[in-house]
Order: C-alpha cells, then structure tokens, then sequence
C-alpha cells in the first residue's frame, strides 16, 4: 500500500518580524507514504527540525498546510491538534524529554492517559510496551537511573503507547553511545517491518543510510531527495 | 497515571517550597481560626453572662457609659451611686416583679483583686437558683459572713471556717457555691448591708436587676422606671447588643489583620506556582507533544492550587484552634474578658469549620488561576526550546 500519510504543502516558516525575521523553511513541498522510513539530513539550523515539529503539528507554519491521513493538521483547534498529537503521531526526541519526576512505566502511562486509556489498561499496555524494547524490570526506574540508550527505548515506547502510524524522531540516536545506536536502529527497523512511518532527522549518514528515502534541507528549503539505497 | 497523581507528584517534587507554602497558607488560615474562634467563644460567654444575669432590666445611674455598662455583667466594681430610696420607688412600679440591688467592689486577697458583691441574700439565691457546694448559704440578711464563688474558693483553697478579708474586715467563708459557669464563680458574696457597711456607703447600690411580670411590656415598664426614679434603665438585649457591638468591632479589626495573613498566603501560591510554571516550561511543552490538551495543563495547576488551599485550610484550622485554646485567654485578657471564665476549649462550629476550608480552597483556587492560565498557553515549541 503506498497512499500518503504526510503531505506538506507550500510550506513556509519565518521567525520574527521585519527586519529581524528570519526563514526557517521557505515553500517547503513534501510527501511521506504510508510505511515509508524517511530520513531528513542537513546541516544544523537550516530548518530540519521545524520541519519535523510542523509535520507533526507541534509548530504552525506562517503559510502552507499539512495534512495528515486527509486531515489538514494546520486547520485543526489547539485541542483537536493535541488529540492527534496524542492519538496518531509519536514523538521521539534527542534528549529523549522523559519527565524525570516520573517512573519508566509512568511516563508511558501519561501518553496513554493523553490518549484515553483507562488506568488499569494503561498499566498493562506501559508494561507490553516497555518489555517490546527490551526494558523488562526497569519499570519502576526513574529517567535519572537509566542509561541514555535505555532511556530513548523508554522514549520510543512513549511514542508507542497510542499505536500511532507515524513516528517523528528528531535526531534520535544524537545522544547515543554506538552501541545503543546499533540497539536503535534494530528497533526502528522492526517497527518499520511491523508498518510504521518513521520520519528521522538525523545528521548522521550512517543512520540515515537505513531509512528508504533521504531528503536534505538547506537555506529552508528540499534541495535534493534521493533512495537510501 | 491520572490528574490527581501527577499533581501530587509534582507537589512533592520540591518538599522544601511544598512545605513552606503549605506553611503560608497554614499560618494564615490558623491566624483567621483562632481569631475566629477566640471571637465566638468570647461572643458565647458574653451571651451566658448576659443570660447568667436573670434580669429583663438593668437601672443603672444616669450617664453611665459603655465600659460601666459592660461592668454590670463582668461583675468589675462600680460606682455606689443610686440611693436605696430610688430602689424602693423601682419596686413599686407596676409590672416590676422584682428590683434587685447589686453593690459591685473589690478587696485585695492575698494580694490579688476578688470582686466582692453585696447582695439581698434570699432574692439573690431565687433570681440566681444558687446551689451550695459546701457549708451553707446565708442565714439572715445582715450576717456577717461571706459565701464564695466555685472558682475563687478553687484559686484560693477556701473552704468553710476560713478567714476572708474584705477591706481588712475579718469575715468568715460560710459556704462555698456550686458552678454556675459564669461570672458568680470568680465572685465572694456578702449580704449588702454588710457590704454597704464595710465600703462606708450606706444607701447606696451600683446597679438593679429588675424582673418584669409581662416580657411583652419591657418597653413600657422601663419608661415607667425612668418616669418614677431618677435612673437610666437598659433593656437585657440593649446591653447585649451593645456589649457584642463593642466586641464585634474589635473582633472586626482581628480578622482584618487575619485577612492580611491569609492574602499574604495567597500570593505565596501565586508565587510557588508561577515558578513552578517556569520550571516546568520543558515539561509542559513534552506533554504537548506527547498529546496534552491546554485543558489538562491548566487543571493540573488549578487542582495543584486547590490542594494548597484544602491542605493549609485544614492544617490551618488544626492550628488555629490549638493557637485559641493555648493563647486564647491571654489574647483576650483585658479588664473585662480576664473576668469571663475561660475554662471551655474554644470550638469552631462545623459552618465557620466549613467557612474556613471553602475560604482557603477558593482563594487557592483564585490564586492559581493565572499561574495555570500562563502554563496553559505556553505553546509547545517555546516550551519544549525552553533549557
């Protein structure tokens, strides 16, 4: 199946005003299939991270819409965008943003609580997910007493509380040790397999060589797309 | 994970600011509490006096103030100043059922001031349905001796057979009377001829308890007092009112500067939550992310609020009403509450218990508002940017 699942269109973003404003993307056309492994590369600051954090409705362009599974996110009331941020979206950040006054097992229970999960349920599903990456007895474990690459596997499976079909990761494996990254990307590469869309920004070529399809950002704007392979 | 279960995380995340603003809002709401309670008890005992005083009217010498007034039921000493003569006229005015003098001194006892009243024996122990602890009561109504209140024969140790001396007359303790509760336990009787005696003012009472045969006719039968003798004449209630107007505007002033302690308290929160706001700039914006609606941030802060004000109210009236019954008596001891019996434990009733929760919740209530008001329209990128 390749229907869209992302689809940015004319999409700019400038920051400031007058003469202190500056463009963060600029006309910015983009397409994601559904099951697609995107990687975004660029250099730092030349607006692949806003990019991201406008696909997934956590930033509003200054012109252009995104639409997401047929429903233009840029249109969407700050509480139905925060439904499908909860509901349809999983967010995965480089310093992994875990509340650090929360349990492993709870800070995946907040996404699922966000998503409407009853209590109980949601304690079952934190627990499933946590053993899915591999974090079998580190439930009960605060953020500050798991390594980085635990605490990302902690992250991703926040991501997946809701069963979203699209998951946004900004430089995921940034804050990796090699060896964690390796864990990483055999994680992702399961839930690609599994049918999820992942969307990366990443400025590592080597992480970037496992995603199907890599598009590079520069000066605000897709410069070049091209197959991973 | 539920909203009640984040916030108490986030309560307890900074136990030392937790604690200090609970204790803010705690200090305020006790200050309120016992300047509450120490009000209604004082209110409660003015009311008992009043009632313990079993008069429709009390004929008092023209131009007496308030603070005389008040005397009346405190049993402070007074003035020796209506003649026995106007007493006589008092009595025979129709509708008067009876017109009982009161003649109110002091005398020093081992050093310290006991109020000592003369009094028409047999009248006084019908108005007053006085029972005798110990020993007797008068038996004539001249007899050189003195009956005690329950509390002064307490203080002093008295009991039958010793010697009290009023004026450095030697008189002797007869009998002990039995607990009223209220200002006669604090008081020595004597029989008034003896007292007019020994205070070298024959003819002469401080005031008159006056019982009218027909409630409904108080009004009527004080004009007809003021008509027949020269005397001002008050009504029970009037002395009442005036008496709880006097301790309604200091109470007033109290819970005024309690009022300071509990807005003071407020603006504690205001300022816990708003940095709590800012703190948790990072984290409000990864809730958004992770798909938090404005909605449950901002009830997050409001429920964290409301908790300040459910906790410190409570705490609050816990201490509030230790701080009364510990510092109570010695708050209100001026001429005439030292002379109110203070022996009860201040309570509050269960609606100013009520009161006083609902004060504290809805003013934390109000307080959060603009701290859950900021953290709710943080928009997630300026949050989650925020290091």
């Amino acid at each position: 199946m390749s229907d869209t699942v992302i689809r940015v269109e004319n999409v700019s973003k400038i920051y400031g005003a007058g003469d202190a404003s500056t463009a963060a993307l600029t006309n910015v056309n983009l397409t994601v299939e559904r099951g697609a492994w995107l990687a975004i590369m660029g250099p730092s600051g030349h607006g692949k991270s806003t990019l991201l954090q406008i696909m997934g409705g956590l930033d509003r362009p200054t012109a252009g819409c995104v639409h997401l599974d047929g429903t233009e996110l840029t249109a969407l009331a700050p509480n139905a965008l925060a439904r499908a941020r909860a509901e349809e979206i999983g967010f995965v950040f480089q310093f992994f943003n875990l509340l650090p006054h929360l349990t492993a097992l709870e800070n995946i229970q907040m996404a699922l609580w966000f998503g409407g999960s009853e209590s109980n349920a949601g304690k079952k599903r934190a627990l499933a997910l946590l053993d899915a990456v591999g974090l079998t007895g580190k439930a009960h474990f605060f953020p500050s007493m798991l390594s980085g690459g635990q605490q990302q596997r902690v992250a991703i499976a926040r991501a997946l509380a809701n069963e979203p079909g699209v998951l946004l990761m900004d430089e995921p494996s940034g804050n990796l040790d090699s060896a964690s990254e390796a864990e990483l990307l055999q994680l992702l590469k399961r839930l690609h397999t599994e049918g999820k869309t992942i969307v990366m920004v990443t400025h590592n070529a080597a992480v970037a060589t496992h995603a199907q399809r890599v598009v590079r950002v520069k000066d605000g704007r897709i410069e070049e797309a091209a197959n991973a392979d | 994970m539920n909203l009640s279960k984040l916030v108490w995380r986030n309560l307890l995340r900074r136990r030392g600011r937790f604690v200090f603003t609970l204790a803010g809002v705690a200090i305020g709401m006790a200050a309120f509490v016992s300047l509450m309670t120490i009000g209604q008890g004082l209110t409660r005992e003015i009311r008992k006096q009043a009632q313990g005083l079993g008069a429709n009217l009390v004929v008092t010498p023209k131009g007496w103030c308030a603070y005389e007034q008040i005397s009346v039921l405190t049993g402070e000493q007074l003035p020796e100043a209506i003649p026995m003569a106007e007493l006589d006229k008092i009595g025979r005015v129709p509708g008067v059922k009876s017109a009982i003098p009161y003649l109110n001194e002091k005398t020093a006892f081992r050093n310290q001031p006991v109020p000592v009243i003369g009094i028409w024996p047999q009248e006084m122990r019908t108005l007053q349905k006085w029972g005798v602890e110990s020993g007797r009561y008068f038996s004539a109504p001249d007899e050189r001796a003195v009956v005690v209140g329950f509390a002064i024969a307490k203080q002093f140790k008295l009991k039958p057979g010793d010697e009290f001396t009023v004026r450095g007359k030697p008189l002797s303790v007869i009998g002990v009377l039995r607990e009223t509760g209220t200002k006669d336990d604090i008081a020595t009787f004597i029989p008034l001829p003896v007292a007019q005696n020994i205070y070298a003012v024959e003819g002469k009472v401080s005031f008159i308890a006056v019982q009218v045969t027909d409630l409904e006719q108080v009004d009527a039968v004080s004009l007809r007092i003021q008509e027949a003798a020269n005397v001002a004449v008050v009504t029970d209630k009037q002395l009442l009112s005036s008496i709880l107007s006097i301790v309604g505007t200091v109470g007033n002033a109290m819970q005024a500067v309690a009022a300071v302690g509990v807005l003071a308290a407020a603006f504690g929160i205001v300022n816990t939550l708003l940095t709590a706001v800012y703190e948790r700039r990072r984290e409000i914006g990864i809730m958004q992310a992770i798909g938090s609606t404005r909605r449950t941030l901002f009830l997050s802060f409001m429920f964290e609020s409301g908790l300040y004000g459910l906790l410190g109210g409570l705490l609050g009236m816990a201490i509030g009403m230790l701080a009364a019954w510990l510092f109570g008596p010695y708050l209100t001891n001026n001429a005439f509450t030292a002379s109110l019996p203070q022996t009860s434990v201040p309570m509050l009733d269960s609606g100013t218990a009520l009161m006083t929760v609902g004060l504290s919740i809805g003013l934390a209530l109000v307080a959060g508002l603009y701290p859950a008001y900021r953290a709710a329209k943080l928009s997630p990128m300026e949050a989650i940017h925020h290091v």
